[in-house]
This record gives structure tokens, C-alpha cells and sequence, in this order.
């Protein structure tokens, strides 16, 4: 390398002045540029998510577009579970698929449980509801959340996630002048929209007559999306034989229940008794990704709260607060 | 100015005299401007950088370094072109000064260290080299478009390492690092001073651009496109590490009689903060007497001598004023919403411009007859051996009071806890704070409470959405109380930490606890005042 002495001159003035500017006009770009890319202000971090334009159409037949996409029906697709007791858990003399986390105490099979009405949807939620919830309320969800198709079952939604969206549907459904007075009058009287807990669900997916699969007692493929290739349309399986008209209560996607997971027997008054460290709630219904045994009406499923997978989703309830 | 420094300079301008004399006096040039092939080989250099495994991971990362090559290519072709056409040349002069690569040299030290333990540091070796590439690069062609002649040595390292000990963007952002370097070699170059009869740069190079883009992190919000507050508090993670430093910072002490500088301000630091905790029960850095992040600052961020008072009555009252002026932006920052880990960056330029108003005040003094009088007998060299031991004695008596490596009371939750109750000055804040922390580190029990205080609304100002967004956090991390909270918002529950949580929040500023026992991490719980742990049934 070609070394010289130090030189003599003075640096050249006029570059001075250019150089500063240059300074004055990066610092002052770089700070519009900073300004211009930064994250919305959230306590808890995260600029809210974007849906993407695929998950909420402007047509979507059986739904309503301007009704956050809920069923085109009277009850915006809610269906009522009239009060009365039904049989709850699996009993492994009639059922042999009956897992021992079903049995209801070492003594019975199964337990009697009395339920006062209550409404839960017809439909699982959908990419579609759950997309307008996000756009409404900026909700951060995890990436692959409102990738399925808008008349799927949502799916990759935490339990919280799911808890939130019941939250919103319900605040939005007492303020809105489109809600359906029948379901008005509900809210008003202090019902609340919310994940059905464990018992309403088995008694919404078996009625009274202790059916071990929604339509019955033997399994039938044709009737729900299990041990099948990923998600379905919701009510793409009809289920004339099911009761309350309910669909893929079996398959398609497990359903995240309010109700803690822990042993029976369930008391419907208090099933927040001695709960564990470690929470695990309870998902029902099995999915797509099952054996036939997981879709039946009594199978338990304890989910982490924080996971999200792309076989697990919910439905939504209407209960006496 | 000691004699060490006296005698440094004269050695470094030997060096750089004689070595054209005696190794290689220039020859017959074919051209003035065949230099140009060495900052092309820098820019080259960085463009190969873009191909290692480490920034072919990210894609703007990539972009980032193609485009910092581009602008330094265009930059060399336009000056090229233009200095043909004038006949001018342009050429090296070597400066090997002992301040750059022995400061490097305990810059990298740091690295290595720090890194040891905490491993997005080894993780950016890769673009702590396309940084020194071009900076090397930019730092010689805006010589050459000011002078004839670019300074040879090892400058850029301590200006590229002392800003990365600091503050660096993350991947997505990396593009600003380059233009973060370019406004610090910029600064240097064109913000200049007469000062002692010499013109010379204002402010120190690394310290100028971090508190530039620190205004505008601070202004725009977005410090999160940054590492830096993980930087400022993953330094803890390295065992002993105020040790280190202080080890670290004897050498440069030794070498550049930078000890009144970095004592005072440490004095001053300590001191504060002592007389703070005692007036008020509570620590003023929560868990700390200075900061890590500070403590290194004040050994290798503001002791640049070039940017510092000469005389020693003036550098401690330097060192003074960065002690103050920490002390007050922590409380400042804390208290406007901003991350305080600006604190150590933002007052260096302050000071950096209160240089000659420094020396003009130790001058009036020194003039004055009652300070006169009290002149020691010393060589500069010995006062620094005497200012030096006095850092020891000083630093050995902190530790030995636990205020510098160790547990500190502020580690403790329940203290917290305790204070907010007791409604000691800024004890809840503080309380939110290491919530808030822990909970970022994924302890539920952390999340949970901070859920109930946002719901509560008695330390923080009540907000709902937050409180549910809490719980939310609580109950995916699998903390029971979280989840029944979202579902009974009305008087939310709470419960112990589990042993996963313990293995957070009772980490002291140091590496999470994965592998203690849980037996031992009781028995530590209860140390740290949590009561329930101190029950050998828990066990």
C-alpha cells in the first residue's frame, strides 16, 4: 500500500456545509421513516392483525355478511337446548369405545345432570365470523388462524382467543339494532354469550336418550368430518337424525369448552372445585384428524389453554348468567 | 494530561512520520488515484458479508447490505470520476494509535464474554464485520472528499464496537445501523471545534450517533426495532460481570488516565443512589446500584479522551456530571414513558459540548489562590496510579457491601410487593415494572398479577382490555388462575407461583433456573421473602 506523509491541507470547506445538510436530512429522513413504520401502541405490544381479504367475502350463501357472518336464521343460527336433566359420561357396558375418563364415579357409569335451557350455535365459529371480529376489534391472532376458507370451522385458536371472540359477539349483540329481539330480550335478562360449558355441550350433542354419537349409537362416516383430510365446510355433513338440529358436533374441529378439565363427577353448580395448578380445559367433539372413538358425545379431551392447532375451534352458547 | 498520554501521542507520530520514510516511500505513482482499490476491496468485502449463512437468513438483511455496497459504490465512482478530472491525488497516512486498539481490544472482551452467556451476541460477529467493512469504507471516502490524505489505523473499531455495545436494529431495521454509523462518522468529521488551538471533532463519534438516533427512537416510539433494551439488561446474565468490567475498565484506566472520569462518575452514581435508598427505603435502579449497561458505559462509552476534559480536576467533574446526568434521565425517562436504558446514551453529547465550558471553569479555578495552593507533588503518571487505587478501594468496599455483583434487595417480588403496600415513592411503578418483565419472560404467575392490578385499578389506572389481555397471557401459559379470571371477571383470583414461575422470577438478573432443584428453589424463594415457600411441605 502506497503510504504518504500526513498532509498538509486543511479539508475543504465547502464540503463542510454540504455534509451537514446531508447529516440534517438523514437524521430527519430516518426519523420520518422511524415514524411512519412504527407498531401501533398496545400495553401489551403487537399492532393488531390483518385479515386477509379472502375471509370475509361479500357473498357467503347461508350467512350474513353485514351480521358479522352469522347463519341467515331468526336466532342469527342459535338453537335452544330446552331445560331437564340427561345422562352424562360414558358407560362402558353399552359403549365399549368409553375411555376412564369418562366414568363418572367409581361407583356409576354415569351421572344424571339437570341443565336449565340454554342456546348454542347450530354451526361451529367460522374463518369468517371470527375474520370480522378481528377487523372489528384488531384482535392479534396467530398466523394461520384466518387462513382456512370463510365457511370452514375457525381453527388454531387458543382458549383465551376463543373466550375473547364470545366476548365481543356478546357486547356487540346487546348493542346492535340488528340483533333479533328473542335474543335481545335473552342479553337484557342476563344471559351471556360464551363457550358452552362441558355438560351443555354433551347434552346438546347426545339430547336425552344417552346416544353415544349424535346420530346415534353406531359410528357413521357419512354423518361427520372425522378420520378425514382437514376441515369441511360447516354443515357440509347433514344430520337429520341429530338432535336440535345441531351439526359436526362430532369431527370436523375439537370445541374448546368453558369448563375446567378434572375429574367427575361434574357438578354444574361449582365445577371450579379444587383445580389444579396446571390449567387444562376441556375440548369435545374430536376432528377431522380422529378415530372414530374421539367422536363420540362423552370423549373428553383436556387442551392446553395456549395452544393453537389447526384441529381445534369452538362453538358459542347462550347461558343464564 | 498524564504521561502516558504525553508520551503515546509522540510515539504514534513517530510511527506515522517515519514508516514512508523507512518502509515505503512512494513510487513513481501510474496514477494519483490507484488507491481507490482498497475501499472497492472494502465495499467488495461487504458485498461478499451478504453471503454468509448468518445474513443470508433474512431477506433484508440481504437488501440491507447490498445497499450500504451500492451507496459506498456510487459514492467511490462519482469521487473517482470527479478527482480524474481535477488531477488530484489522494493517499494514506498511518495512525496506529494505542486509545483505538486497545480499546477494541477490551471492546471485543466484552463481546466475547457477554456472549458467552447470552448468544445473539455471537450471533451478530457477521454484521459487527459488515459494519467495520463499511465503516472503514465510508470513514475513508469522506476523507478523501474533504482532504487529500485518509488516517490509517484502527479508528473505526472502537467507534463500531463501542455502538454496538449499546444499541443495534434488529434484522428487519438493520439498513439504520448503516446509516446510524454513517451519521457518527459524519459527526466526526464535520462537527469540529477549535479547542486548544487545534481543530478537532466535538463529539465522540460512537456516542454522537447513539444519542442521535436514540432522540429518534425516543421521538418516533419505536425502540423496538432495536435490540437495546435487551442489550441493557442481558449483561447481568454473564456472571460477575461488574468484575469484569471493572477489570476491563483498570486496563483502559491504566493506558488512557481515564479513572477520574470513570471513578467520579461511579461515585457519584453509587452515591446517589445510596442516599436515595436511604432517604426512601427503596433502591432508585430497582435491582442494582448502577446498572450494568451504565457501568459499562461510564468505563467505555463517554472516556473517549479526545472528546474529554485534559485536566484531572476537569475530567472528574466530567465524570460528575455524567454520574448526574444518568442519574436524573433514568427518573426522567422512567417517568415520561420512554425506556430508561437511554439514559447512559443521551447525556454524552451534553457533555461532549460542555467540554471547553469545563476546562474554562477549572481554569478560573486553578486560578484562583485557595486551589492553587493545594497542588500534590506528583507526576501525571502517579496520580493516576493514586486516582486508580483510590477506584479499588472504592469498587472493593462496594462489593463488599453487595452493591455491585450478588443478590440485591430489589430482586425480590415480595419486597416490591411490600413497598407499593407501604406506598414508598414509586414502589408500585416499579412493582408494574418487574411484572412486567417477568411476565415478558413468560411467568404466568407475572402476568396473572399484572391482569388483576389493570382490573383493579388501584397502582395503574384501571383498563380493562389490558387486564383481559393479561389474564389471556396468564392462562396460554397455562397459569390456572388466568384463565379462571377471564372467564369471573369480577373479583379476580390469584394464586402462588408455580415452581416454572420461581424458575423466572427468582433469577436475579442472571440466566433463568431450569436446572435448580426444586428443594433449592424454595429454599431461595424464601429467601427472596416468599413466605409460603419457606413451608417445607411445598417441597
Amino acid at each position: 500500500m502506497n503510504q504518504m506523509p500526513p498532509p498538509a491541507t486543511q479539508p475543504d470547506r465547502s464540503t463542510s456545509v454540504v455534509g451537514l445538510a446531508v447529516l440534517a436530512t438523514l437524521i430527519l429522513g430516518v426519523a420520518v421513516w422511524m415514524y411512519t413504520q412504527r407498531p401501533a401502541a398496545s400495553i401489551l405490544g403487537g399492532a393488531g392483525s390483518a385479515v386477509p381479504s379472502g375471509a370475509t367475502p361479500s357473498d357467503l350463501p347461508g350467512f350474513q355478511p353485514d351480521v358479522w357472518y352469522l347463519p341467515d336464521d331468526d336466532l342469527l343460527g342459535f338453537v335452544e337446548i330446552p331445560e331437564g336433566p340427561f345422562q352424562m359420561g360414558g358407560d362402558p357396558t353399552t359403549d365399549r369405545q368409553a375411555f376412564e375418563n369418562e366414568r363418572w364415579s367409581p361407583t356409576a357409569a354415569q351421572g344424571t345432570v339437570s341443565l336449565p335451557t340454554f342456546y348454542i350455535s347450530r354451526f361451529e365459529v367460522t374463518v369468517a365470523q371470527f375474520a370480522a371480529f378481528v377487523g372489528a376489534t384488531g384482535f392479534n391472532v396467530g398466523d394461520a388462524t384466518l387462513q382456512g376458507r370463510p365457511n370452514h370451522p375457525v381453527s388454531s385458536v387458543s382458549w383465551p382467543d376463543a373466550l375473547a371472540y364470545t366476548r365481543w359477539l356478546d357486547a356487540t349483540l346487546r348493542e346492535s339494532p340488528q340483533t333479533p329481539p328473542a335474543l335481545s330480550q335473552l342479553l337484557r335478562d342476563s344471559w351471556k354469550v360464551t363457550l358452552p360449558s362441558e355438560a351443555e355441550w354433551e347434552k346438546a350433542a347426545r339430547g336425552t336418550d344417552g346416544r353415544i354419537y349424535p346420530w346415534g349409537n353406531a359410528a357413521r362416516s357419512e354423518r361427520a368430518n372425522y378420520q378425514g383430510e382437514g376441515t369441511t365446510p360447516v354443515g357440509a355433513y347433514l344430520c337429520p337424525d341429530c338432535p336440535y338440529g345441531l351439526l359436526d358436533m362430532s369431527g370436523n374441529v375439537w370445541e374448546w369448552t368453558r369448563s375446567p378439565y378434572q375429574p367427575y363427577p361434574y357438578d354444574p353448580a361449582n365445577d371450579r372445585e379444587g383445580l389444579g395448578d396446571d390449567a387444562l380445559w376441556v375440548m369435545r367433539g374430536g376432528s377431522f384428524t380422529d378415530p372414530e372413538r374421539n367422536a363420540r358425545t362423552a370423549t373428553r379431551g383436556g387442551g392446553d389453554p395456549g395452544a393453537r392447532r389447526p384441529f381445534m375451534g369452538f362453538r358459542v352458547a347462550i347461558s343464564p348468567s | 494530561m498524564s504521561a502516558a498520554r504525553r508520551r503515546h501521542p509522540q510515539r504514534r507520530r513517530h510511527a506515522s512520520l517515519q514508516r514512508p520514510q523507512t518502509a515505503s516511500r512512494p513510487a513513481p505513482s501510474p496514477s494519483p488515484l490507484r488507491l481507490f482499490w482498497v475501499p472497492l476491496a472494502l465495499t467488495l468485502g461487504l458485498l461478499l458479508v451478504s453471503f454468509v449463512p448468518r445474513v443470508q437468513g433474512n431477506s433484508v438483511l440481504v437488501q440491507s447490505v447490498w445497499a450500504a455496497a451500492g451507496g459506498l459504490l456510487v459514492w467511490q465512482a462519482v469521487l473517482f470520476v470527479r478527482l480524474r478530472h481535477s488531477s488530484a491525488h489522494r493517499s494514506f497516512h498511518t495512525i496506529l494509535r494505542s486509545q483505538h486498539y486497545l480499546q477494541a481490544t477490551l471492546h471485543t472482551a466484552v463481546f466475547a464474554y457477554w456472549g458467552y452467556f447470552w448468544r445473539p451476541v455471537y450471533d451478530h460477529v457477521w454484521l459487527l464485520v459488515a459494519q467495520l467493512l463499511f465503516a472503514y469504507a465510508f470513514d475513508m471516502l469522506l476523507s478523501w472528499s474533504r482532504r487529500d490524505s485518509y488516517g490509517l489505523g484502527f479508528g473505526p473499531f472502537p467507534i463500531i464496537f463501542s455502538t454496538n455495545l449499546f444499541l443495534w436494529f434488529r434484522d428487519d431495521w438493520f439498513y439504520l445501523q448503516f446509516l446510524m454509523l454513517a451519521a457518527g462518522f459524519m459527526g466526526k468529521e464535520l462537527v469540529r471545534w477549535q479547542r486548544d488551538g487545534k481543530r478537532t471533532h466535538v463529539f465522540n463519534p460512537s456516542a454522537f450517533s447513539l444519542g442521535l438516533f436514540s432522540l429518534v427512537l425516543i421521538a418516533t416510539g419505536t425502540t423496538d426495532l432495536t435490540w437495546g433494551q435487551d442489550i441493557a439488561s442481558t449483561l447481568t446474565l454473564a456472571p460477575n460481570i461488574y468484575l469484569f468490567l471493572f477489570v476491563i475498565g483498570l486496563v483502559a484506566m491504566y493506558f488512557f488516565s481515564i479513572t477520574l472520569v470513570a471513578g467520579s462518575a461511579a461515585i457519584v452514581l453509587f452515591g446517589s443512589s445510596a442516599l436515595y435508598g436511604a432517604v426512601t427505603g427503596v433502591p432508585y435502579f430497582i435491582d442494582s446500584e448502577i446498572p450494568s449497561a451504565v457501568f459499562l458505559g461510564l468505563h467505555l462509552l463517554v472516556t473517549d479522551p479526545s472528546t474529554s476534559p485534559r485536566t484531572s480536576l476537569g475530567k472528574a467533574i466530567f465524570g460528575m456530571l455524567y454520574g448526574l446526568g444518568v442519574f436524573v434521565l433514568y427518573a426522567a425517562l422512567g417517568a415520561i414513558g420512554v425506556p430508561t436504558f437511554y439514559d447512559k446514551l443521551l447525556c454524552v453529547p451534553l457533555l461532549n459540548l460542555s467540554v471547553q465550558r469545563i476546562d474554562r471553569l477549572v481554569r478560573s479555578l486553578q486560578d484562583n489562590d485557595v486551589i492553587a495552593r493545594w497542588r500534590p507533588d506528583w507526576t501525571t503518571a502517579r496520580a493516576n496510579l493514586v486516582h486508580i487505587t483510590v477506584w479499588v478501594l472504592f469498587f472493593s468496599t462496594m462489593t463488599a457491601a453487595g452493591a455491585t455483583d450478588g443478590r440485591h434487595r430489589g430482586d425480590s417480588v415480595p419486597f416490591w410487593e411490600q413497598a407499593c403496600a407501604e406506598e414508598r415513592p414509586r414502589a408500585c411503578e416499579r412493582l408494574i415494572q418487574l411484572e412486567t418483565n417477568y411476565c415478558g419472560d413468560n411467568a404466568g404467575w407475572a402476568c396473572n398479577e399484572l391482569g388483576r392490578h389493570y382490573a383493579a385499578g388501584t397502582i395503574v389506572v384501571a383498563d380493562r382490555d389490558a387486564a383481559l389481555g393479561f389474564f389471556s397471557q396468564a392462562c396460554e401459559l397455562r397459569f390456572q388462575a388466568g384463565c379462571v379470571n377471564l372467564l369471573d371477571e369480577g373479583a379476580p383470583s390469584r394464586a402462588d407461583p408455580r415452581a416454572l414461575d420461581f424458575r423466572l422470577l427468582l433469577r436475579e438478573a442472571g440466566p433463568n433456573l431450569l436446572e435448580m432443584p426444586e428443594p433449592e428453589l424454595h429454599a431461595r424463594a424464601c429467601d427472596h421473602g416468599w413466605t409460603f415457600a419457606c413451608d417445607g411441605s411445598t417441597e
